[in-house]
Parts: C-alpha cells; sequence; structure tokens
C-alpha cells in the first residue's frame, strides 16, 4: 500500500502543533524580560526542537511497522545500559545524574527507557499470548519496568520513574486485567498513606476486608494483599524517616502549601497567585507580573502552566487542556481500534504515559497534586522531552494509520 | 473470578470516563482559583509588584578633640543603571567615557544586581557635576541610567589622617560571606581600615525601609500608601582624642626641603618639599589618648570613598613606597637606642647593676670572645656609670649590661614592658612586633647553635627584636606616668544619634615592672640625654619648657638606618609623649629628634598660650540630617 499523508489523521496532529507552538510562545514570555541573552533564547531552541520533534514524527509515520515490535527488545537493553552508563559517567545538576553532556545538548536516556519500556511490554503482551491473569505474564512484565524504574529512582528522579508502573498498570489494564485488581495492588501504597493516622488505618483496613470479601480474587492473592497493606502500613514511620528532605518537604508542602512560604511551599503558592490572578481573561500577552518579576520559578518548563494561565485566563487555560483532552480521546479511540494488538498496546500506553504527566503537570500548578518535576507535554521547555512526546504521537498516527494491519 | 473483566467496550467507556473526569477536575480547579479566588489572588499578586528599597543611613562623623571634623560626609552624585531597562549597545557604550570608565567594568557591576533587575545598580559614586550635567541634557541617550543625590565620605586631606580613620569602601563579596548576620548589602558602604573598621557598628547605622510600588511594566510609582516606610537611624558620632594641631605638626615636622632625602636632581634655587617616608605617635601618658598620629608616604582615604578603578587601587598597592602600610601600628623596626632604657631598667631592677655601677671602659667598642662590637662613637666614651650611659647612648656599656641581664630576663622584661605583643590600640590590623626568646633562639638557629653575643645586639636594640613605633611610645608613657601604662586608645566620645554620649574612660593597660627609684634613675638618664653636656639630643633643649627622650640609630637590612626618637615633656610633670621615626634617615639626633621637637613644640606652645593661630583647614560641608530619598 502506498503511503499517502492524506490519510493521516491530520486533526490529532493539528491540536498536537497547536499545544507546541502555544508553548513555544509562553517560553518566549516567560523569559522576555530575563535579563540572561541566553535565557531569552529559550523560545528560538524550542522552535528548532520542535522542528527536529516534527521530522521524527514524520520518520516514525514513514517507518514500517514491523520494525518497531522487532527492535523493542535491543532498544530495551540499549536503554538499561544508558541508564546504568548515566550513572556512573553522567552529569551532576541539581543533585540528580540525569544527563549526558554531548557537546551544546545534553540528552537524559530516561526518555528513552520510556519508550523502550513501552514497546517491549507491548510487545512481549501482544507476542506470548499469555491471559491477562497468568502468573507469568504479571511477573515478567513487571520486571521489564521494575528495572529501569529503579535506575531512574537512583538518579533520583521520582517523577520520572513514577511513569513506569503507569505504564505497566495501563496495559495490565488495556489487556484485560479488570481495574479492581489494580487497585487491589496499589492497596498497599493507600495503606501506607493512610497509616500516616491510626484511626484512619483502621478504617482503611476494614474498607479493605470488605472490598475483597465482595470481589473474591482467590485466596493466595488475598492473603497476599493484606499481610502487604499490614506490612507497608507498618513500615511508614521507617519509610519517612529514610526519605530525603526535600521529599518530605514535597510531601509536607503538598498538604500544606502555607507550611514554608518562601522555600518548598512558595512554587506551589506564587503558581496559584499567578493563575488565580489572570482571571477570566487573562493579564494579555507579556504583561504576567508573577512571571515577570521573578516570582515564579521553573516558569519556562514545570510551571508553564502558571505563566499561561496568568496571561491567558481561564479562556487560554481551558483551551490548552481542552485541547489535550480532544487529544487523549482521539488517541484511546486509535488505540480501540487497532486491529493489530501490538499496534493497540503501544498506543494505549503512549496515551498513558502523555497523560499522566499531563495530569501530574497541570495537577501540580493548580495545587492539587504535590511537586513532582514533570514538565507538560508538548508546551514546557525541553528539547529531549518534546522531541519523545511527538515520537509518541507518531507511534499513534501511524497505527491509526496502519489499523487495518495486523 | 473472571466475572469482573469488563469487556473491550467497558474499558474504552472507563478510558473515556477518566480522562473527562480529569478534565472536570482540572475545570473546577481552574474556575475555583480564576473566578472565585481571583480577587484574594490578585490582590497578592499586586503586593508582589511593591519593592522594597533599602535607605542609606547617614554615617557619623568623626572630631577632634575640640570637636573640629576630622571627617565627614558631603553631597555627591551616584549614577546607576537598572539592569531591565538598560538598551544592549547603546546605554553602557555611550555612558563608559563620561563615567571615566570602561564598558567591561559597567557591565560587571550592572551583572552584579542581575538577581533584581529593577533595582539600581550603582555604577559610580562622586560623580562630578558636570558628566551629571551631560546625563541630564541627552537623557535619550542613556535608557536605564538614574543619578540621585547621595554622600560621598569626605576626609580632610590636609590632616593626612589615614593611619587611624582608615577608609570607606564598597563590602566586598567575600565580607559579605564573612558576616553573614551583619546587614550588608551588595553596595553597602563599610569601614575597610582605621577607625572606620573598628567602630564601623557605630558609624554605619540601620539601613531604612522603603515600599516602593511598580507598574507592571517596571515603571516606578512612588512609594507605597499601604505601608509605612522605615526610617533609617544615622550613625553614632565619635569624637576622637587626637589634635588636629598636633597632628597638623607631625605631618608638617616629617616634610623636609633638605637635599639629601631627594631623589631627584634639584631642578630650580627653590628646593621642593619632600615628604620623608616614617611614622609619628603623640599620646597623653596620662591616659593613653593618642594625639597625633601618622604614617608617611600615606594615601588619599577619599580616592576610596568613590568606586576606586583598578587601575588606581594597582598604583597605591604596588606602589614601592608602601603608602599602604600603616607604619605606627603594623611597621615593624629594629628600635636601636631608644631600647636601651629596657636594658638598664631590666639591670636596675634584677640587681645585677645600681646607679653608680661601672663597666670595663669603652674604647671604642667591646671586644667579646674573638669579636670586636662596636660602638657607635669611635673614640670611645671611656668609664661612666649607668646614667652617663644612657646620656651618651655608649653601646659598649650596654653590650656588658646585656650580657648581665641575660637572654632570659631580658625577654622576660621586654614581654612585662609591653613588647612582642599587641598594645591593644582601638584600631585594627595592628601587629605583634618581635621579642626573641631562649625557645625562640633554640628554634631559630637549634639548640646550641646560638651564643650569648645575640644578647648584646638585643641590649642595644638590634638584632632580631622587632617594634612598632605604638609599642615603644607606650613603653615610654610608663616611664613618664611612673609606671602606670594606659591603653593607648583614640576614641574618647560616642555621641549616639538620640542625643545620648558615651564617655570612654581611660583604661590602665598593665604596670611597668619598674619601682620608683628605678624610674627615677631611667628618668634622671633621660634628661641629660637632652640638658645633659655631651646629650644625643642636646639641640632639644630650650627655654620654655622641660624636654628629655632618647634617640636612636636603628641599623637594618634595607638601606640607610632608620632614625629614632622617643621622649616626653613636661620633665615634671609630663603630658605628651612622643616617638618620631623616619626611615632610612641616618642618626636619631640629626633628623628624628628635630622632627619629633617640631611635634612637642606645638603641644607645649598651644598649652602656654604661646601657638599663633595656624592655618586651619577648611570647614567641611555637611550633608544635613534630612535624609535622602532614594
Amino acid at each position: 500500500m502506498r503511503f499517502n499523508y492524506r490519510h493521516l489523521d491530520w486533526k490529532l496532529v493539528g491540536a498536537v502543533m497547536a499545544l507546541s507552538l502555544i508553548g513555544i510562545i509562553t517560553i518566549f514570555s516567560s523569559q522576555y524580560y530575563s535579563n540572561s541573552a541566553y535565557q531569552q533564547t529559550y523560545w528560538l531552541r524550542q522552535l528548532v526542537w520542535l522542528v527536529l520533534a516534527f521530522v521524527a514524527f514524520l520518520a516514525v509515520v514513514r517507518f514500517p511497522q514491523r520494525l518497531f515490535d522487532a527492535s523493542a527488545y535491543g532498544l530495551y537493553g540499549v536503554s538499561l545500559v544508558l541508564l546504568i552508563l548515566v550513572l556512573a559517567v553522567g552529569h551532576t545538576r541539581m543533585g540528580a545524574s540525569r544527563w549526558f553532556d554531548l557537546g551544546p545538548v545534553s540528552f537524559s536516556p530516561s526518555d528513552i527507557a520510556k519508550l523502550a519500556a513501552l514497546l517491549t511490554i507491548a510487545r512481549f503482551f501482544a507476542y506470548t499470548r499469555l491471559p491477562a491473569y497468568s502468573k507469568r505474564r504479571l511477573a515478567v512484565s513487571a520486571i521489564i519496568v521494575i528495572l529501569p524504574m529503579m535506575l531512574i529512582l537512583k538518579q533520583p528522579d521520582l517523577g520520572t520513574s513514577l511513569t513506569f508502573p503507569v505504564i505497566l498498570f495501563a496495559l495490565w489494564f488495556w489487556s484485560g486485567l479488570s481495574p479492581w485488581y489494580l487497585v487491589l495492588i496499589v492497596s498497599p501504597i493507600i495503606s501506607m498513606v493512610a497509616a500516616y493516622y491510626w484511626l484512619s488505618w483502621a478504617v482503611y483496613l476494614v474498607a479493605l476486608l470488605i472490598f475483597l470479601a465482595s470481589l473474591r480474587p482467590g485466596l493466595i492473592f488475598s492473603i497476599g494483599v493484606v499481610v502487604m497493606n499490614l506490612a507497608f502500613g507498618m513500615i511508614t514511620p521507617f519509610i519517612w524517616e529514610r526519605l530525603a528532605d526535600y521529599q518530605k518537604n514535597r510531601i509536607l508542602t503538598f498538604l500544606n502549601p502555607g507550611h514554608d512560604p518562601r522555600g518548598a511551599g512558595y512554587q506551589i503558592i506564587q503558581s496559584k497567585i499567578a493563575i488565580g490572578s489572570g482571571g477570566v481573561i487573562g493579564k494579555g500577552y507579556l504583561q504576567g507580573s508573577q512571571a515577570r518579576l521573578d516570582y515564579l520559578p521553573e516558569r519556562h518548563t514545570d510551571f508553564i502552566f502558571s505563566v499561561l494561565g496568568e496571561e491567558f485566563g481561564l479562556i487560554g487555560a481551558l483551551i490548552v487542556i481542552g485541547l489535550f483532552t480532544f487529544i487523549f480521546f482521539r488517541c484511546i479511540r486509535i488505540a480501540a481500534r487497532c486491529r493489530s494488538r501490538f499496534a493497540s498496546y503501544t498506543c494505549f500506553g503512549a496515551t498513558a504515559v502523555l497523560f499522566f504527566q499531563f495530569a501530574v503537570n497541570i495537577g501540580m500548578t493548580l495545587g492539587l497534586m504535590p511537586v513532582t518535576g514533570l514538565p507538560l507535554p508538548f508546551v514546557s521547555y525541553g528539547g529531549t522531552g518534546l522531541l519523545l512526546s511527538w515520537v509518541l504521537i507518531g507511534l499513534i498516527v501511524a497505527a491509526d494509520h496502519h489499523w487495518q494491519e495486523y | 473470578m473472571h466475572k469482573t473483566t469488563l469487556s473491550h467496550i467497558g474499558r474504552l467507556q472507563a478510558t473515556y470516563v477518566v480522562v473527562t473526569g480529569v478534565f472536570v477536575l482540572f475545570f473546577v480547579g481552574l474556575i475555583k482559583l480564576q473566578i472565585f479566588e481571583h480577587s484574594e489572588l490578585a490582590t497578592l499578586a499586586e503586593n508582589n509588584r511593591i519593592r522594597v528599597v533599602p535607605i542609606e543611613p547617614r554615617r557619623g562623623v568623626v572630631f577632634d578633640r575640640q570637636g573640629r571634623v576630622i571627617v565627614g560626609d558631603r553631597p555627591s552624585y551616584t549614577v546607576s543603571v537598572v539592569p531591565a531597562e538598560e538598551r544592549k549597545g547603546l546605554t553602557i557604550p555611550h555612558l563608559a567615557p563620561i563615567l571615566d570608565l570602561d564598558t567591561t567594568q559597567i557591565r560587571r557591576r550592572v551583572k552584579r544586581n542581575a538577581a533584581s533587575p529593577y533595582q539600581p545598580a550603582p555604577i559610580r559614586r562622586d560623580v562630578p557635576f558636570d558628566a551629571i550635567a551631560v546625563l541630564e541634557e541627552q537623557n535619550s541617550e542613556f535608557p536605564g541610567v538614574n543619578y540621585q543625590l547621595d554622600r560621598v565620605r569626605e576626609y580632610s586631606v590636609d590632616l593626612r589622617a589615614e593611619a587611624f580613620t582608615g577608609h570607606v569602601g564598597e563590602v566586598s563579596e567575600q565580607e559579605m560571606e564573612r558576616n553573614p548576620q551583619a546587614d550588608y548589602r551588595l553596595g553597602s558602604t563599610i569601614g575597610k581600615k582605621g577607625v572606620e573598621k573598628q567602630y564601623d557598628d557605630l558609624l554605619r547605622g540601620v539601613e531604612g525601609t522603603a515600599f516602593i510600588e511598580v507598574t507592571a511594566l517596571g515603571e516606578v510609582l512612588g512609594e507605597y500608601k499601604g505601608k509605612e516606610r522605615v526610617p533609617p537611624v544615622p550613625g553614632c558620632d565619635l569624637t576622637l582624642s587626637i589634635d588636629n594641631d598636633v597632628q597638623l605638626a607631625a605631618i608638617q615636622a616629617l616634610d623636609t626641603q633638605d637635599q639629601k632625602f631627594s631623589n631627584m636632581k634639584l631642578q630650580s634655587d627653590s628646593a621642593p618639599i619632600i615628604h620623608r617616608a616614617g611614622a609619628i605617635v603623640a599620646i597623653d601618658p596620662r591616659t593613653g589618648e593618642i594625639l597625633a598620629m601618622t604614617s608617611a608616604p600615606g594615601f588619599d582615604p577619599n580616592t576610596f570613598s568613590g568606586m576606586i578603578t583598578d587601575s588606581m587601587w594597582q598604583a597605591i598597592s604596588t606602589d614601592p613606597a608602601h603608602p599602604l602600610l600603616n607604619r605606627p601600628l603594623a611597621g615593624l623596626y629594629p628600635p636601636g637606642s631608644t631600647f636601651k632604657l629596657l636594658t638598664l631598667g631590666a639591670g636596675l631592677e634584677s640587681g645585677v647593676i645600681d646607679e653608680n655601677t661601672t663597666f670595663r671602659p669603652c674604647l671604642g667598642g667591646y671586644q667579646f670572645g674573638n669579636r670586636f662590637f662596636k660602638c657607635w662613637e669611635k673614640r670611645g666614651h671611656g668609664v661612666q656609670n649607668s646614667i652617663h650611659a644612657v646620656e651618651m647612648s655608649c653601646d659598649a656599656y650596654f653590650y656588658q649590661l646585656g650580657l648581665k641581664v641575660g637572654v632570659d630576663q631580658m625577654y622576660r622584661y621586654a614581654m612585662l614592658c609591653g613588647f612582642g605583643k599587641k598594645t591593644g590600640v582601638d584600631l585594627p590590623s595592628e601587629l605583634s612586633g618581635l621579642m626573641p626568646s631562649v625557645q625562640y633562639y633554640d628554634k631559630r638557629y637549634g639548640k646550641n647553635g646560638w651564643t650569648k653575643a645575640l644578647v648584646l645586639n638585643t641590649a642595644i636594640g638590634q638584632g632580631e627584636v622587632l617594634t612598632t613605633p605604638l609599642q615603644l611610645a607606650q613603653f615610654y608613657c610608663g616611664i613618664a606616668n611612673w609606671g602606670t601604662v594606659y591603653k593607648p586608645h583614640l576614641v574618647t566620645k560616642v555621641t549616639h544619634p538620640n542625643g545620648r554620649v558615651d564617655q570612654i574612660e581611660p583604661q590602665v593597660s598593665f604596670q611597668l615592672p619598674f619601682s620608683r627609684s628605678t624610674l627615677a634613675i631611667m628618668r634622671e638618664g633621660l634628661r641629660l640625654v637632652v640638658e645633659g653636656g655631651s646629650g644625643t639630643a642636646r639641640r632639644l633643649r630650650n627655654n620654655l619648657y622641660s624636654v628629655c627622650g632618647k634617640t636612636g640609630t636603628a641599623q637594618n637590612p634595607h638601606g640607610e638606618d632608620h632614625s629614632w626618637f622617643v621622649g616626653f615633656a613636661p620633665i615634671e610633670n609630663p603630658e605628651i609623649v612622643v616617638c618620631a621615626l623616619v626611615e632610612n634617615a641616618g642618626h636619631g639626633s640629626e633628623v628624628a629628634a628635630p622632627v619629633a621637637k617640631k611635634v612637642i613644640e606645638v603641644y607645649m606652645k598651644k598649652k602656654l598660650g604661646l601657638l599663633e593661630p595656624q592655618q586651619q583647614p577648611e570647614p567641611m560641608a555637611q550633608v544635613g540630617a534630612k535624609e535622602l530619598r532614594p
């Protein structure tokens, strides 16, 4: 079949392109008053990256689709090697070694690892054809994500490492595992949080038992869940002691942003001030005082949405989350109608990665979630992040183009 | 077991529900922030726009003992650049020639303010008025350039008082790091040396705060009405014990027209005035109050008040004449014969000699072992007692006395007389000097690696011993004051801005280890130096007042001998001790004694009401109590 550009999902690509351009416009505004000439060129660098990302997107779309599943395992191996290398020889910035310095650009292997893990699980699920509840299937897929996740946690980069279980759960779910099982699997973590106060823990444990009784997922599994819940609840105080100060701070400021308005809570407060002071129609382009007067940290990366909310108001913010929602609906639809299992899994996993980043980032800027340091896909400044997001969209669009193929 | 598994359609719908749910959640979150909490958060954003601007307090004035201004402020213009408003390629290149700076220097100063781009970064203080006129006339050429009325520290140049006033300067980054609790900011003026540094906490005052409202475009609207400004607290004024008349006499005394001190060929008949290198300290022995202190050559402290350029700093700091060396308290010199009084005191007090003890006659020196130690008088002094040995400053006598006293006792007495340690004067960076002990010699030459011959040199103030002019003056203060040594000090009065006055009382530092009879013999020796028939400072004798002292001629490795004189007047009830040192000038009796005489004479004539009114330095303009607006 001849490749025909007219058959691509241009509505989806258009929405993604619109977000990318909004990103560049906002990055320009966020650094317009910066007195560093370098920061003032962030928008230009992002534009160059966007061109590269679009080329990569086209390459992924034009690529013979067979090559993706064929290369998945190899890519996975390479990504693990890179993750180990970056720990050993990577460039350390702000206490974390996440980057390789390659002359003018630096790149983070975590992004490649995300892609590799996604393709690997998709291939594993698509070709082994084990039933959704097969223990071997669950165990192997868990190992596939835990290896890169541990290496990234070691960097340390909590936000990015959380993307890996998201891929795993998304594909477990999409390949037929009941969402209630997923709830039971993550229940020990809920138990850990609930155990912060004895009464909430007691209530939680009762609820868990009722849930297990009605769901009846099998005796061994049930006992395992209960044991894990008890164990996690009891080790909470010890875990808390072992957390790094900045991690404790993030959790504490999430619970009460006012507790340290000059330190860790500062970002959340300033972000809320920026968004809230924007009102319905915003302060106008280049008029945001929060961003301009340096009150908003990381305003071109993690807090780009705050700049947007301040300058373009509720209308601008709604357009952005609307575009994202449109993209997700579209992607999920593509994932659902692909005939190839591999393509379907890839699409759903890619959507899950983008959706997770979107939800965590905007939740953070609105003060609904802790500060995790995940950028907003397509919009935030950051070359490799933009490239990876476009590659994921490329996988989805390509899958859509070939949806009738098996 | 698999009954709970969702169908394909069910999973799809569940996913749609999650995505929609998150959309709704964010929608509600946005509405909450941007509609319901909008006015509250908008006010907070407004408050973010209130800029906190420091107001510099007036720095305290420094007066002499009669209330004449030594250090004050004068109004001046400071030119600043607001980093955010500066236009690249226009502002700085235009500004550089007007301020006489190069563009990289300006850029560096602007960059230091990068953290607060709307705060004016001071580029140069004390900008001349004609430069301000240019900025005013062509202000479109200079976007982002501001100038404001400011104060600059002014030091009386005629008094050449930098040895004790020190100077101010901009706080350095190291100083800010070292004093994290001090409220230093980039560009703060702090004391760098002398009284300015020692009493910086008092002089500086407390910074005030103004709240300035700024528009979204960064324009300053003026003072913010919602919050009252905190006025600055001016610094305390200091009154020093310095007497301007004596100080002036001290600097003029070091000047000479004697061509011996010039390294230039005389070009015209009128001999130019030559500033000799040296130091003069005058102290009132009854209180320890310092009446005059000068270090020559010095530098103009006003240079540092504005913003010193790198080339100026280079020129001053690498000058071979060491103008930055504060000779009275950080200059280390062998004391020469002025030290013989200590040897004499040690000998009398430890009982190895009495007033009338004689030694082997001086035949132009003293044979010790296989070495002949010369006396300065080649013809020899013959046999003499201790008092006459002081009068004639006979080296041979003191060689023999030193041998009898020994290294240990010499060290012990010297330490008890304040040598080898700081005097504790209220000035920074004083040095302790060096008084060699047995341990010192053992360390330097090895055990048994040295002989008693070393004590011969110490006894006449040569060899290893090093003192500061201030230490010598302190020692002679003790002799003049019958053994009680007051701590030398400058500040006598602190006047707080609220009118409260703290008097600084004189403080007894220590007692000389000599009995009254020992001191009487020492003073008799000093008297004969001036009044005796063969005294080395006979030319100081006069009809107006009595004076005594000791000359010194210190050999040193840096060229010709240093010339010393330390003395006091009047003998009966001493009020002034003067220590004069002239570097590489030769005999003490020829150079330093007349120098010291000029200082003593001014003091005594003033006391007796005989001082003809001298031309006083112009009174300096004072910035009024009104605080300057930022």
